[in-house]
């Protein structure tokens, strides 16, 4: 397999190049301005490695493969087009309404409390851009008021008048009847032609979101429309770079649904996130190859924790409404929640209970923790772990950012000492005791609200900081297992090099599995075989034009179903693509018992008040060859090794000893072979992060860099 | 003479004559001694000696995050798996009570006034039901629960309650809540406003117990279903809150497991008495004075009238009192009194939301504040008056908290949030019933409730129907789901409605039109409960102007859908347009105050309200024009308005903005007002009566006599600590009335003798 990925993150571009077996993780920093220029420099470091030319690598690869924030920043930034926007009339003021909750999304707890200073972000389409034309279809899809061509005219006119740059749209049942859409589209395009240089692009919202909502279709729509130039330029100077140096083959993108698609089938809209995605991915992808069952996948870095579920048994679980940056929008994206709490979340003292508290604000990076001396006056999580021991000061980030002990010192005694009635080491332990038993309660809730418990999982660990407080989180969480990834560095990278050629096509709908009224259960098996059909078929289509085999392409099966008139859609993954039997139907109808069960708790079903199904969705997709990850799994005990001499030791402190300094060995991670075991308390230093090893785990270093921390207790 | 002795005989013979009482007891009816009593209980042994035991508060720290993590957990099950529309749109909470059963830790998300009023209900349960032979308190008992006059808003809001045990010792509760809607009153959708007495309002469960080992007993079940328009929700949503109350119990549990019950008994009291402690610590910083406000409503939701709200509050040190007194008395067959913890908690929603966000979500931040209110007025009702439409009361209590609270904040330096203006504070929204698309019978109400108008902020303007003043990030809805379920279309959805806005410096939140029709059933029906229709039901702040009135409209006599596919031109997607251009021939064209009774509607025939602004902040004259020139251009007000309100100069085409005759027109207006100004003791000589008009119904104090209030009429004056009953006449009757006297009147006319056998 020869291949290469790529992770655009805000600061690094992280490459992953696999050539004949090899794999090289390479790194540059993300250029901003021209995005090619951060990738040739990280694909430089490594052809030099494999001692062979750009033009010959790029020749050589199956694919080129990317995953980039760039839409997110883009979003954050605020600097996309113009937009006009027609929407039904009577539903004009439904976007900046943002269906009221809209002031909180994306915001902390108490953002979403605190009424009087709630404000909504500042919009993406501005109010006065928005025109309603006059039309309205019914839930079905049938005709209540005809669409008025010659309003559409003159809203069209109205708003290009004001500056519009885009157009989107969004009438209301647009996705079971899309015609009125496709007549604007029609209009739009008599009255701009796209041969002329003042040609308006439109976006129609039943194209970008298949699922009923309104307002959530909108947005989504707008967020397309917002990122398209964008993006579309920033990629296409990919792609030409691509090309200038002998690759032929298609750009792929990586999708927030957990798969890939070619530029040319690609929204804006399904680029967002895909970094973090890649990295849930390359989890998804190492529990199957490491036998390592369900697993939580976290990163914790400077200002984030990202918390994501890969679960035994493929059922995915995405967010159908994600917020992304503010916005709620309706896309089906791989979960990922993240939680504001890493190494610059600012320590507090808590004058209502009398106890230490731990975010939600940060440091960020600028002026970041007081340790960094860049002027940040507030303790932060790093500050304590520094205080703590655990952190080398000359050595952090690989010596790139030196830290000053004496700032730490500071900041902890006067914002945490004389209100705690502490000293500042027990208050540096209150401080990392407070933000592992944070993130493990975000853990916790996030596994639990879907009917799992953390116990029956493996963490895994990556992200700056995420090996240094993994064993604190897995404490809480009685987790006995810990992974600390390989190639961890370019982790998503990595996740974005297993993809698969993917599309995901669903239909929204009405369709009653069992009706309580009438106690009948669903015959109308042709309706639901003829949706999952067309389905399938739009699915392959997307796949043949990108040049996939026919008899390559696989699909899968989701219904999203619930009792009554719930909220919750349960989504089950249906083995048999047709119904032909009342068989059929009942198998579907256990099935989503036993899924709903397990997640709200066995008895908690309602079958009596009605079962239907509101969401079929096709995932169409080629598999492609996947990355291997070798000898991941801790050798037995018999054959691990005992660790080198350590390089040094240090005094750390740690919660269950106390404020009583322990002598820790420091290991350097490049000293340690694969094998090795090593009890806790220890510190193994790596470039990127610190492996920190608390009493009462052991460390066990396996192949391409992975680490293990096990429970000393655990029979591992 | 033994003193010592007759003094025992009276004690023993009093005991033996409560002995007897309590064995007698006919009826355990609504208990004033749990019902009047809003703070925690006091510290009890147990709690003393779980708290000597556990002192590190980090620890404590450590098991509340824990139990707040549990309660988000249970308030998400409840959103995603609850049937009514209220479970799906946020109006729902889950929360963990003590032993002796205060609110301590509530769900992040939801209305908290309806955890906050679960305290009584359980404290009930307690004094009655644990020594009860016939009932008793066991694991994996469930209690169910509505009626107010037990604890609660009202009787819509259905509670699940269970006891937490460890090693068969009651450690503490959980409790859910959901708005359900229907629950079989006179009227569908649970808040009858044609209630006349309180057996009008459908289900009234006084806390029992319905889940036996964990299971919902299907005898009681069926009662309840049958008792409702809708047993498939009852059924439903009585499941989802006892799975919701088992995860909090499984994670409780967990608890025990870790730290101990009595650590987490530690940390319940704890946390109250650290939350009390720090209430009293901000009440101290508060400048101590008195602040006077009112707010009047305009309506009984049945027929036209004044009804005032009175409240004075006193800060002293560390107590803070809200005194009602002075508060229209209550109506004895109108259903907008309410009970007096409704009108507490919305106190409680006040700080919690509007004051001090960043408390924790509990019942100890209410504890400290004193309340003074007269039995029998629309705050404090008796237990048989009806209180369906208690939100009436409650929603301008707590407008009047916040009116007046506003006045301590801005005069204290430490703030925790923004000073703002009152908050839009009434449902306008459509309650409906009936049989749907799909046959199955139906009584609810449209998420758009959650679309109030915020007010305007010291330094900006208010947010656009941003939130219910009772829930944070609720959610207005998608017309597409709702579509699905219901039979009607709502063809205006989300359109701001123009010149509504309260003015100000900064200016109100505004709201947006709703115009709702029939399509698809011929057996549905809608009613509005709300006031406002003729008199603001809020103030601005400071200067800021109180927001608009708003009637309800309705066109009959024609089916809308029809004129939509064959002469779509005729309808416009205003009320105003459609009220004033009367485009429909034949049709009829209603408006009335905004409390329409349940109305069953034809197909095609148009309802139509408007969401409400939060209040203005500051001098409208004061106000930056370019600010008023963003509002021209996003149509929220005409050319007309703003140069009416805020005296602003500007081209109408273009809308370029004349600076200096701006200033010009303003300073004039302000020399203006100089002019008309007048002597503080000859503006009370003009402009105060000494009593209410005579041709208003108009109920409460009048010039600061609080010791009277009126009662419907000049004539009727009465003590304000014993107002006795007030029936108002039933509007039919009322109308009868009206058309006899027509009719006697023309008889007499025409010399034909009356026919009515009673004169």
């Amino acid at each position: 397999m020869k291949r290469i990925s790529v992770d655009i993150g805000g600061t690094f571009t992280d490459c992953f190049v696999v050539w004949n077996g090899k794999y090289i993780e390479t790194k540059a920093l993300t250029t901003h301005h021209n995005l090619a220029l951060g990738f040739n420099e990280a694909v430089e470091k490594a052809y030099n490695e494999l001692d062979i030319s750009m033009e010959e690598i790029l020749a050589g690869v199956d694919s080129v493969r990317y995953a980039t924030t760039l839409g997110t920043n883009a979003l954050i930034e605020h600097n996309g087009p113009r937009i006009g926007m027609l929407v039904t009339a009577g539903y004009e003021a439904m976007v900046p309404l943002s269906r009221a909750r809209g002031y909180g999304e994306g915001l902390d707890e108490l953002g979403k409390q605190n009424l009087p200073d709630a404000q909504r972000p500042v919009p993406l389409v501005l109010p006065h851009m928005i025109e309603g034309v006059r039309e309205r279809l019914g839930f079905e899809g049938e005709l209540v008021m005809p669409l008025d061509e010659d309003d559409v005219r003159h809203k069209i006119r109205t708003l290009v008048d004001k500056g519009a740059q885009v157009i989107v749209v969004c009438l209301v049942n647009s996705v079971v009847n899309p015609a009125h859409e496709k007549q604007v589209e029609r209009i739009l395009l008599e009255e701009y032609p796209t041969h002329l240089l003042g040609s308006i692009p439109v976006i129609l919202s039943h194209r970008v979101a298949g699922r009923k909502g309104e307002y959530v279709r909108a947005t989504s729509a707008i967020v397309d429309g917002y990122l398209h130039s964008t993006m579309y330029h920033a990629m296409s100077q990919l792609e030409q770079n691509l090309r200038s140096h002998s690759y032929s083959k298609p750009m792929l993108v990586i999708h927030n649904s957990g798969g890939m698609a070619q530029l040319n089938s690609t929204d804006a809209l399904q680029t967002i996130h895909s970094g973090p995605v890649s990295g849930i991915s390359a989890a998804e992808h190492l529990a199957k190859e490491a036998d390592l069952g369900s697993v939580i996948a976290t990163d914790m870095g400077g200002t984030s924790y990202d918390i994501g579920i890969v679960v035994e048994g493929g059922i995915k679980h995405y967010d159908f409404n994600p917020v992304i940056d503010r916005w709620l929008v309706s896309v089906p994206m791989v979960h990922l929640v993240t939680l504001g709490a890493g190494g610059g979340s600012i320590a507090s003292f808590d004058r209502m209970y009398n106890a230490v508290a731990v975010g939600p604000k940060s440091a960020g990076s600028d002026p970041g923790p007081a340790c960094y001396d860049r002027g940040g006056m507030n303790p932060t999580v790093t500050d304590a772990d520094l205080v703590l021991g655990y952190l080398d000061a000359d050595n952090y980030a690989g010596g790139s950012i030196p830290l000053n002990p004496k700032r730490s010192l500071f900041a902890i005694e006067e914002t945490l000492c004389d209100d705690l009635d502490v000293e500042a080491v027990e208050a540096a332990l209150l401080v990392k005791e407070k933000v592992d038993s944070n993130m493990a309660n975000g853990v916790n809730t996030e596994l639990r609200v879907r009917g799992y418990d953390p116990e029956d999982f493996t963490m895994l660990a990556y992200g700056g900081n995420g090996p240094l407080h993994c064993c604190g989180i897995a404490s809480n969480l009685n987790i006995d297992k810990i992974l600390a990834t390989p190639m961890s560095s370019v982790f998503s990278a990595v996740g974005a090099g297993n993809m698969h050629q993917m599309h995901i096509h669903e239909s929204s709908l009405f369709m009653v599995l069992y009706d309580s009224t009438s106690r009948k259960v669903f015959d109308n098996y042709q309706r639901f075989n003829d949706i999952v059909a067309e389905l399938s078929l739009r699915g392959k289509n997307d796949l043949l034009r990108q040049g996939s085999n026919a008899d390559d392409i696989k699909h899968s099966l989701e219904l999203d179903m619930r009792y009554g008139n719930q909220l919750v859609q349960t989504t089950v993954v249906v083995p048999k693509h047709s119904l032909e039997s009342v068989m059929d139907v009942m198998n579907i109808l256990d099935q989503f018992s036993t899924d709903y069960g397990k997640r709200f708790g066995e008895g908690s079903q309602a079958p009596e008040a009605g079962i239907r199904i509101n969401t079929i969705r096709v995932a169409s997709y080629v598999e492609h060859d996947t990355v291997k990850f070798t000898h991941i799994k801790p050798v037995p005990q018999a054959e691990r090794i005992a660790p080198p001499a350590p390089s040094g030791t240090r005094s750390c402190y740690f919660i269950d000893s106390g404020a009583k300094a322990v002598e820790t060995p420091v290991w350097n991670k490049a000293d340690i072979p694969a094998g090795t075991e090593i009890v806790g308390p220890g510190i193994v230093a790596s470039e990127v992060t610190t492996y920190l090893i608390e009493p009462g785990w052991k460390y066990v270093s396996a192949e391409q860099g992975a680490v293990w921390f096990l429970r000393a207790e655990a029979k591992n | 003479m033994n003193t010592k002795v007759n003094v025992d005989t009276e004690v023993q013979d009093q005991e033996l004559i409560q002995k007897f009482l309590k064995d007698t007891t006919l009826f355990l009816g609504p208990d004033p001694e749990i019902m009047r009593d809003h703070s925690i209980m006091p510290r009890t042994e147990k709690e003393e000696e779980c708290m000597d035991k556990y002192t590190d508060l980090n620890q404590i720290s450590s098991i509340r995050d824990r139990l707040q993590s549990a309660c988000e957990e249970g308030f998400e099950m409840v959103e995603q798996m609850g049937a009514a529309p209220g479970a799906k749109w946020g109006d729902i909470i889950t929360g963990i009570y003590s032993a002796s059963g205060d609110l301590t830790i509530g769900s992040a998300g939801g209305v908290l006034i309806f955890s906050a009023l679960v305290h009584h209900p359980i404290k009930f349960i307690i004094k009655n039901w644990i020594e009860e032979k016939t009932v008793g308190v066991q694991e994996g008992d469930g209690f169910i629960h509505n009626d107010s006059r037990y604890g609660n808003v009202h009787n819509t809001d259905q509670s699940m309650i269970l006891p937490v045990f460890h090693e068969g010792k009651l450690i503490c509760w959980v409790a859910s809540t959901v708005h359900e809607g229907e629950n079989g009153a006179i009227e569908p959708g649970g808040m009858p406003s044609m209630a006349e007495t309180s057996f009008d309002e459908g289900l009234k469960m006084s806390p029992f117990k319905v889940v036996e080992g964990y299971e919902i007993k299907r005898d009681i079940l069926t009662f309840l279903q049958n008792s409702v328009r809708e047993p498939k929700l009852q059924y439903e949503d009585m499941k989802v809150k006892l799975f919701a109350c088992m995860r909090l119990e499984k994670r409780i549990k967990e608890v025990f497991a870790t730290d101990g019950p009595d650590a987490l008994t530690a940390c319940l009291r704890y946390t109250n008495e650290s939350v009390v402690t720090e209430v009293r610590r901000r009440i101290s910083e508060w400048p101590d004075m008195t602040v006077r406000t009112q707010t009047i409503m305009d309506s009984t939701l049945r027929e036209n009238a004044l009804l005032k709200i009175n409240l004075a509050v006193t800060k002293k040190g560390d107590r803070l009192i809200f005194d009602f007194s002075g508060t229209s008395p209550e109506l004895t067959n109108r259903a907008i009194n309410t009970q007096l913890p409704g009108m507490k908690g919305m106190v409680g929603q006040a700080f919690m939301n509007h004051i001090w966000p960043d408390l924790p979500r509990g019942q100890a931040g209410l504890s400290p504040v004193e309340f003074v209110t007269q039995e029998g007025t629309l705050v404090d009702c008796s237990y048989s008056a009806p209180n369906s439409q208690s939100l009436m009361s409650i929603f301008h209590s707590f407008t009047v908290a916040q009116h007046a609270t506003a006045k301590f904040l801005y005069s204290c330096p430490d703030k925790y949030t923004r000073v703002l203006a009152p908050w839009h504070n009434m449902i306008n929204t459509f309650i409906w019933g009936g049989v749907n698309q799909h046959g199955e019978t139906l009584g609810n109400l449209c998420a758009d409730l959650n679309g109030m108008g915020g007010g305007a902020r010291m330094d900006r303007d208010g947010e656009h129907a941003l939130s219910p003043i009772f829930a944070t990030m609720a959610d207005i809805g998608e017309q597409e789901m709702n579509e699905e379920e219901v039979p009607f279309l709502q063809l205006v959805s989300k359109k701001m409605t123009t010149n509504t806005q309260a003015a100000g410096k900064y200016r109100g939140g505004m709201g947006y039109t709703m115009i709702a029709s029939t399509k698809d059933s011929d057996q549905w029906g809608f009613m509005t409960t709300t006031q406002g229709s003729k008199a603001p039901t809020i103030q601005g702040l400071f200067g800021g102007y109180a927001g608009g009135s708003y009637p309800m409209c309705r066109v009959s006599g024609i089916d809308v859908y029809d004129i939509l596919l064959k002469n779509p031109e005729q309808f416009k997607h205003s009320i105003p347009e459609i009220m004033n251009e009367q485009p429909f021939e034949n049709a009829i064209y209603h408006t009335q105050h905004m409390g329409l009774g349940f109305d069953i509607s034809k197909r095609g025939e148009l309802y139509m309200i408007s969401q409400g602004s939060g209040g203005g902040y500051g001098d409208p004259l004061e106000r930056d024009p370019t600010y008023i020139i963003m509002d021209i251009e996003e149509g929220l007000i005409t050319a007309d308005y703003a140069k009416k309100l805020y005296k602003v100069e500007f081209n109408e085409e273009t809308l370029a903005l004349d600076l200096e005759a701006t200033e010009k027109l303003r300073a004039d207006y302000r020399d203006q007002r100089k002019k008309q100004g007048v002597p503080y003791a000859e503006f009370v000589k003009k402009h105060v009566k000494d009593t209410p008009p005579a041709d208003i119904p108009f109920y409460g104090s009048w010039n600061g006599d609080v010791d009277h209030v009126y009662a419907g009429s000049v004539d009727d004056k009465r003590d304000a600590n014993n107002p006795g009953p007030i029936y108002v006449t039933h509007p039919k009757d009322v109308r009868i009335a009206e058309l006899e006297a027509e009719l006697d009147a023309v008889r007499q006319q025409a010399g034909i003798p009356s026919t009515d056998t009673r004169k």
